[in-house]
């Protein structure tokens, strides 16, 4: 028929299908926001290896939440002892011999923040960042993209992650009850 | 020259403040805030020169605070520091009427890019 227009499905897919975090951002690019925020705020020479390693059992995790065209979380997840080890160069001559629990959490999730911050910028429309979380981070669903990453040899791992039908994360008061920093 | 930094993270503050001494601004009196409310609080009180706050804290946003500040007549210089560096939230700080927006992560030489022409 002259005229007729066939319905391949396109325009479902693009009203009604969720964005998918791997259509939108690379591991590549996870990793060059990452080591963009090590060089500045760690320091020059601290180099993110795109290898895989092991989680210790004692991880901790900070994140940030997205909501936008895309909703979800840009999770930061490392071990505790790597967390301290952050939070000591963020703070430099102000570290004091005994870091505060508080002080791991706020380091860890300033950096959350900042990748979290940068991972919104390079995503399509208008987006709102919420404010750093620190605890247990919920599982990622089927849409999330993780990057394994070694620092000084030390396994961290950025994952975004979209929220949908994700489990709900422990809150950091939770987290602080059971596994003080 | 008075500078009040604000951010709801107490170690972002301490690298701002330390990265301002990098960039050569060492001989500043620098006031803490540690939300937006704190931050318009001690415009009043503490009357900086110069007023360097993030965007997203908890009680009042930087965003917020620029605002009310505005409202009530004060015209002290205003800079974000903020991880939201898209070229929408510029244009949103610019309209606000902030000088300039450093995105984190920043260097010194960001710093003095942004600074130079506002601290004496």
């Amino acid at each position: 028929m002259t005229g007729s227009v066939t319905d391949t499905g396109d325009r479902r897919r693009t009203s009604d299908a969720p964005l998918l975090i791997t259509e939108l951002i690379d591991e590549e690019t996870v990793q060059s926001i990452a080591q963009e925020a090590w060089s500045a705020l760690i320091g020059d020479d601290e180099f993110l290896v795109p290898l895989p390693g092991g989680l210790p059992d004692d991880a901790v995790s900070s994140w940030v939440e997205i909501v936008g065209a895309w909703s979800g979380s840009v999770v930061l997840t490392c071990g505790r002892s790597t967390a301290e080890q952050l939070a000591r160069c963020l703070l430099a001559e102000h570290a004091p011999p005994v870091l505060d629990a508080e002080d791991v959490q706020d380091a860890l999730g300033e950096l959350a923040n900042v990748v979290g911050g940068n991972v919104k910028a390079v995503l399509p429309g208008h987006s709102v960042l919420g404010l750093p979380e620190v605890g247990s981070a919920p599982e990622p669903g089927p849409d999330a993209l993780r990057v394994d990453l070694l620092w000084r040899g030390q396994s961290l791992t950025i994952t975004a992650q979209g929220s949908a039908g994700a489990p709900t994360a422990r809150t950091n008061n939770q987290y602080e009850n059971e596994v003080p920093l | 020259m008075k500078i009040l930094v604000a951010d709801d993270s107490r170690v972002m503050r301490q690298i701002v403040i330390r990265t301002l001494r990098q960039a050569g601004y060492d001989d500043h009196d620098i006031v803490e805030a540690e939300d937006g409310a704190d931050a318009l609080a001690k415009v009043s009180s503490e009357k900086p020169d110069l007023v360097l706050s993030d965007w997203n804290m908890p009680n009042m946003s930087g965003m917020e605070c620029l605002q009310a500040m505005r409202a009530s007549g004060s015209a002290v210089p205003f800079g974000f520091v903020t991880s939201e560096g898209s070229p929408e939230m510029r244009e949103k700080a610019a309209s606000a009427g902030a000088l300039f927006l450093i995105a984190k992560p920043f260097t010194e030489d960001t710093f003095k890019e942004h600074l130079d022409g506002v601290i004496a």
